[in-house]
């Protein structure tokens, strides 16, 4: 379970990015933070990954309060969430494969383990046959397509994705949500930042509003 | 709930520590065949700053060597009135032996100075027409031990040397002496302090070269560190790289320097006017070869190390 209570994060003293929001997310659940650009979508998400340190307020997962790990510990968090960057943040000299295989890497798990694993998210993610092409070979749609492969391949806990459907085309778009709603299947709990209502709308699930730094409501539009 | 929550999952590695030694050493190779063009870059700058410090070493261990040439002039002459007779000679010869800082006592009898004075007067013998042997001194030379070849060395040797009763007359050449000592303490000086500098700005360049490449995939240090790689997973492979572009660096230097070297010493005689290899000029000592490449390493080992602090500690 991930749960916010009363954060806020104000960089530079004065730009207040969000302010006392608090949010509870269920274990297994599916939910969509929206709002317009500046809203404090992504900045909400580096809050989950602890990439950024809230100014005020607690973050708990899983019972445990995040601002209270140690920079030794932060690794093992992470372990346990899988991210898809806005930007993708692939490896643009390391091949499909080798940019997937970085998740369970960092586990210390032995080569063929790794190579069974990633051959079978990638064909998860539709991918299986490029995964010896170098990212600057692929489309945007299989960019991204990769990325959520990295993040999904240790089978995290929680799946945070930053608009994984920004500049994809509408049957790019039905596959990635396609993707995140099989994770979602198999336990995962998926938190996605996107602008985008229509995906939104199709996915029938539950949206968090943001604007300006605050929750401004909630849809629940689960089945 | 323990704070070792996060790290029951997921399951911790299989491989051991020999499978993950040999997974670092895999992923250090294959990140310089993925990034080969800094990685050459960076190999040649090292190549290069070592090649400054071997050709410096190359100069200062034959100047030494040549100093040691030198220095082996520095001698003692005993003269005496008469020719000594060989139970005179072995008698006083072992009294010498027994003072502290002789090296060999050889003794020059009246016919063989006049042999030598006959031999440096080339070309104009003819001067000694008709002079006997008996009006120059016969003679003990003695050679000092390398350490007792400085100007207090031999004064101090020369008072000792006095005090055998027998000895009246003795020479020892101060000037030649003073003005050695004077070029060979300058020379170690200036050697250290162009060496340092040499020191200084190579070790300065290598680490910044180390810097760049390290820097030119902070990109990935910073996704190794969101998916959950430790600080220990990231900065193995980076310092094995610095390693062994220090290695490398190191190594191609005193190839390169030992190719001139040989051509030099093979060829030289044919365009100057001294043969080297007959001068006595010799490579960089082994040990000294070995401390290059274990700088190298070093120096890649603690680059690296500077720069993992600057992106991975403080990030």
């Amino acid at each position: 379970m991930i749960q916010l209570h009363n954060v806020s994060v104000t960089y530079q003293q004065d730009v207040c990015a969000l302010h006392n929001v608090s949010l509870m997310i269920p274990k297994g659940d599916f939910v969509f933070l929206t709002g317009a650009s500046g809203a404090g979508k992504s900045t909400l998400l580096k809050l989950l990954y602890a990439e950024i340190a809230p100014s005020r307020g607690q973050i708990i997962i899983d019972s445990q309060n995040i601002s209270r790990l140690t920079r030794s510990e932060l690794p093992y968090l992470r372990r346990s969430i899988g991210i898809v960057f806005q930007d993708f943040r692939l490896l643009p000299n390391r091949t499909v494969l080798e940019n997937v295989a970085i998740t369970l890497e960092v586990l210390g798990l032995g080569r063929k383990e790794i190579l069974e694993r990633v051959a079978r998210t990638l064909k998860q993610v539709g991918l299986e046959q490029r995964m010896h092409v170098t990212p600057c070979r692929l489309s945007g749609g299989e960019q991204q397509r990769v990325a959520l492969a990295r993040a999904l391949v240790n089978e995290p806990k929680i799946l945070l994705a930053d608009e994984p459907t920004g500049n994809l085309d509408d049957e790019n778009k039905a596959r990635i949500l396609a993707i995140l709603k099989e994770a979602n299947c198999h336990g995962t709990t998926i938190l996605v930042a996107s602008h985008d209502r229509r995906l939104i709308a199709s996915s029938h699930k539950r949206a968090v509003v943001l604007a300006q730094g605050e929750i401004r409501e909630v849809h629940d539009e689960s089945c | 709930m323990s704070r070792a929550k996060f790290k029951k999952r997921p399951a911790p590695g299989s491989g051991g520590v020999l499978g993950l030694t040999g997974y670092f050493f895999r992923r250090s190779l294959l990140n310089i065949r993925q990034n080969l063009l800094i990685n050459v870059l960076a190999v040649v700058t090292i190549t290069l700053s070592f090649l400054i410090v071997s050709l410096f070493l190359l100069v200062f261990v034959n100047l030494e060597g040549a100093g040691e040439i030198w220095s082996e002039k520095v001698q003692v002459t005993v003269y005496f009135d008469r020719e000594l007779n060989n139970k005179e000679f072995v008698a006083l010869k072992n009294v010498i032996m027994t003072l502290v800082g002789t090296d060999t006592v050889s003794y020059v009898a009246k016919d063989e100075a006049l042999k030598r004075f006959r031999f440096r007067l080339k070309g104009q013998e003819a001067l000694l027409d008709g002079v006997p042997s008996e009006i120059l001194p016969a003679s003990l030379e003695i050679r000092l031990k390398q350490a007792y070849r400085t100007s207090e060395g031999v004064v101090a040797y020369v008072s000792r040397l006095k005090k055998i009763p027998t000895i009246s007359e003795v020479q020892y050449g101060e000037e030649w002496v003073r003005r050695l000592n004077t070029f060979l303490v300058f020379m170690r000086f200036a050697g250290a302090l162009l060496g340092g500098f040499i020191a200084l700005a190579v070790l300065f360049i290598i680490s910044n070269t180390i810097k760049i490449t390290i820097y030119s995939r902070r990109e990935e240090v910073e996704l190794l560190e969101l998916v959950g790689a430790t600080r220990f997973f990231i900065r193995i492979p980076f310092l094995i790289e610095g390693m062994l572009q220090g290695f490398c660096g190191a190594l191609l230097s005193l190839l390169i320097l030992a190719g001139v070297s040989w051509a030099f010493l093979n060829q030289a005689g044919n365009y100057l006017i001294f043969n080297p290899r007959e001068a006595g000029l010799v490579f960089i000592p082994v040990l000294f070869c070995i401390a290059i490449v274990a700088t190298g390493v070093l120096v890649g080992f603690i680059g690296s190390l500077t720069s993992l602090h600057r992106f991975v500690d403080q990030s």
